[in-house]
């Protein structure tokens, strides 16, 4: 595997990956700009229409043709929230060549189909084509409505929502109803080329590519475009003390309620990052976290107990769908989790368990092709250059004292919980 | 020990059935840190009803003994969790229960002697006492209540519940609350004992090993276990009608979901071939670029291309489309006039783009060797050796294909599940 890191201009790069690990070859490109309230719906609804035609291919049914030609190549796009900014997604996976019944070249194919559907949309008179924007604006609808649809994702946007009020981190990465009826084909258009002129684009291609020339490729494809600064928010923002933790409670038609608990770290140091890791893995990585072992082994209280960091934001959230009863016994026992944390009341067993757990994840990270490409583009972001291997040296070092440093810069921001009776704040 | 090749996408099974009966199949992948390891027994949800080959004694079990089994497999006398003792090493383990068989895996890059040593201890040596057989109960039932309020699990069980009168794939795996507590420590033992023998297991071992090594290391691991006839399963005589046209129901969603279902006739022989025409179609149908999507799509009626899915095994096989849409009836209807035009004009040159992308699909699932012993453990209970699909490929004619489509999808073995928003 080899991981190479090409400027083509400024705020412009191509990243490739080679690897022989794989059957397909995955390529993506990424556009980022710092996340708004005022974008954030154009955004959500931008990426959806790009996928629908292409100056060559007019039509959604013309371009899955094209993929179904090039045996089945899988074509996604989406909306990603990351830290203060969002990235609109665009990835596509084909076989490659060596495994054709037949002997193809789909790398070309695969990289010029890519770039017309982000860079050369069907355009009419100066703007998108209106049914296309219709009908998107009409489906965009129906996925912001249906945010309530799965309860324990519902449960973790609403608390992230009610801790983050009024900031970009807030926002819903679909966005919002009532932006719709003022987005037209004219003005989303208008918007789309202020933004492919000053968003960063990242370009990533991953596969077995032998001697194929993507740099030329990729090079030729951007060449009228201009350097940028895309200006993307940086995460310095500093946490408040927190008194009394806030309580927020929701009722929806469940059987199951779902608890989230957000917590701040109060650090602004890049090297506790990989204590924080290593943090919440111990409070609630896996099975043998506290989380697991206390809340659903021991207690019995509930069939999911776990935590997730969310580093650009330094929280931790957790997350537990519990007896609607049991809501005080449950936070009772988390809250004595956190407390035990604190005070080191954990074995150096649990530190290595916790160790081993991440060493695992980091290393399959190169296993999947997204999640490499993932963990790179996370990288670009945070302007690190951290190989995979210097990620896990620095989960090594860390030691109990260092466990016990961060747990006492944590502190329960919220109490979210969505239940069957009245909700009240 | 059996070789079985595909050059095209070149890749290599290896088999060998060894003489307590249990099934080795080992897939090198010279290219992988990674290391993966599935044990499954030819044990799910409908096995309820079976002769005891020990005893010759008849015996009916509750629902959801399967997976309840599966759940307490991991806890060892000795008071260690394999579960956690796996995952303390950073291996990554787990274990599911389906309506026709239950795996035990793990993943690793490191440690694989010691996870293997830990995979083959607790798979072969169960402990079920009263005290730990009861607490899994509020664990289960916690589990049984998610499935409760997740609305594409009804819509799934009601659209088996429309198309099957008795055949026990409409239970629900976990079974429910109620059946759960007749479970005790003498059922688990007993159900143990009778489908955790060799002969009716399998295991799929996958990464970069060499095959006669790695199958050393499997057989220094086996405890003896005495011979055992074969296992008479006992399943309720079922009609080929289906049982109901339509079911609903009403949850809290945002946009109705719907399943069309198309309950097939169990065939012994070409499922494989079956199953790849059966794909072709449903692409040709409903697929990204099928004319019905676009239309449908255009109307708002679709979001997302709906998911579709042929699943069978020597007990049933059905045919299973499933989305969201405003209107679900509207989708049904569409869907069967598409069927009786493509039935009046067979339309080949979609039929070749759509095997085309039918390969592209089946190559792909070789990128993860996760999915590739899922994969190959999950067809063998059927009867079934993975790199067929890749083999037979070429073997759907035009001809096969409308044939199929005739047997399929015929309106008469239709049905429709919805799940509708409340109030």
């Amino acid at each position: 595997m080899s991981y190479q890191k090409i400027t083509l201009k400024e705020g412009i790069y191509f990243h490739k990956i080679q690897t022989n690990k794989f059957k397909t070859n995955l390529f993506a490109i990424f556009l980022t700009i710092p996340l708004t309230r005022e974008n954030v719906t154009k955004n959500a609804l931008l990426a959806a229409v790009l996928r629908r035609g292409t100056n060559k291919m007019l039509t959604q049914e013309d371009i899955s043709k094209q993929l179904e030609e090039m045996y089945g190549a899988a074509f996604d796009c989406g909306i990603d929230k990351i830290g203060d900014n969002q990235s609109l997604k665009f990835y596509l996976e084909v076989v490659n060549n060596q495994f054709l019944p037949e002997k193809e070249d789909l790398v070309q194919k695969s990289l010029t189909l890519l770039t017309d559907i982000v860079f050369h949309p069907l355009v009419e008179k100066e703007q998108f084509k209106e049914e296309y924007v219709q009908g998107e604006k009409e489906n965009l609808k129906q996925i912001i409505e249906g945010k309530v649809d799965n309860k324990a994702t519902y449960a973790l946007e609403s608390c992230i929502e009610s801790m983050y009020k009024e900031k970009p981190y807030g926002l819903y990465k679909y966005g919002y109803i009532e932006d719709l009826k003022d987005i037209t084909a004219q003005n989303l258009y208008a918007y789309y080329q202020e933004l492919i002129q000053n968003c960063q684009i990242d370009i990533f291609a991953s596969g077995d590519f032998g001697e194929e020339k993507l740099e030329q490729i990729v090079e030729k494809a951007f060449a009228t475009y201009t350097e940028r600064k895309p200006n993307l928010a940086l995460e310095e923002e500093t946490k408040e003390e927190i008194k009394e933790p806030r309580k927020k409670m929701e009722s929806k038609q469940i059987s199951q309620g779902k608890l989230v608990i957000g917590l701040d770290v109060k650090t602004d140091k890049e090297e506790e990052n990989y204590k924080t890791v290593v943090y919440n893995t111990i409070l609630g990585g896996g099975s043998n976290s506290k989380l697991f072992q206390n809340v659903r082994e021991k207690a019995s209280l509930a069939y999911t107990a776990s935590s997730s960091y969310a580093r650009r934001k330094q929280n931790i959230f957790i997350r537990a769908g519990i007896e609607i009863e049991n809501y005080d016994k449950a936070v009772e026992i988390i809250e004595k989790q956190l407390q035990d944390m604190k005070e080191g009341n954990f074995s150096e067993e649990d530190l290595s368990n916790a160790k081993n757990l991440l060493l695992s994840t980091i290393e399959n990270i190169p296993e999947e092709q997204d999640t490499e490409i993932t963990y790179y583009f996370g990288q670009e972001l945070a302007g690190t250059e951290d190989t995979i291997e210097m990620y896990q040296e620095k989960i090594k070092n860390v030691t109990k004292e260092d466990v016990i440093d961060v747990a006492n810069k944590i502190q329960i921001n919220t109490i979210y919980f969505l239940t069957n009776q009245g909700g009240k704040e | 020990m059996k070789v079985v090749e595909s050059l095209k996408i070149k890749e290599k099974v290896y088999i060998e059935k060894l003489n307590n009966g249990l099934t080795v199949m080992i897939i090198p992948k010279e290219t992988t840190n990674k290391k993966f390891v599935i044990w499954g027994t030819h044990f799910g949800s409908i096995d309820n009803h079976f002769i005891v080959p020990s005893t010759n004694k008849e015996i009916t079990l509750p629902d959801g003994v399967a997976h309840f089994l599966e759940h307490k497999m991991f806890e060892q006398e000795n008071g260690v969790n394999s579960l956690d003792k796996l995952m303390a090493l950073g291996v990554d383990p787990n274990a599911y229960t389906t309506n026709n068989h239950t795996a035990y895996y793990f993943e690793c890059t490191t440690h694989f002697e010691e996870a293997l040593d830990e995979l083959m201890d607790y798979v072969q040596h169960p402990y079920f006492t009263d005290e730990n057989v009861e607490k899994e109960k509020g664990i289960i039932g916690q589990e049984i209540k998610m499935y409760e309020d997740d609305p594409s699990w009804q819509l799934y069980i009601n659209a088996l519940d429309c198309m099957y009168q008795n055949n026990p794939i409409k239970i629900d795996i976990a079974g429910t609350v109620e059946s759960i507590s007749k479970i005790n420590k003498e059922v688990l033992y007993k159900s143990y004992e009778t489908f955790y023998h060799p002969s009716n297991m399998a295991m799929v071992i996958c990464g970069n090993f060499k095959p006669e090594e790695i199958l050393e290391e499997i057989k220094k691991r086996l405890v003896q276990r005495k011979e055992q006839g074969e296992i008479k399963r006992i399943y309720p005589q079922e009609e080929p009608k289906i049982h109901q046209k339509n079911k609903e129901t009403s949850m809290e969603v945002s946009v109705p979901l719907f399943a069309i279902g198309f309950k097939d006739r169990i065939e012994q022989k070409d499922m494989v071939k079956r199953h790849i025409a059966v794909e072709i179609l449903l692409n040709m149908l409903i697929g990204k670029s099928s004319k019905l999507y676009q239309e449908l799509y255009n109307a708002g009626l679709l979001m997302a291309e709906p998911d579709i899915s042929y699943d069978f095994s020597e007990q049933y096989a059905y045919v299973l489309i499933t989305g969201q849409s405003k209107n679900p009836k509207q989708i049904e209807e569409k869907l069967k006039e598409e069927i009786k035009k493509q039935k009046e004009n067979f339309d080949v040159e979609q039929f070749e783009r759509l095997k085309r992308k039918v390969y592209g699909d089946y190559v792909v699932e070789y990128n993860n060797i996760s999915d590739i012993s899922r994969m190959f453990l999950s067809d063998f209970f059927k009867g079934i050796n993975s790199l067929e699909y890749i083999e037979q490929y070429t073997s759907v004619s035009t001809e096969y294909a409308k044939q199929i489509l005739t047997e399929v999808f015929d309106e008469n073995n239709e049905i429709l599940s919805t799940v509708l928003p409340k109030g």
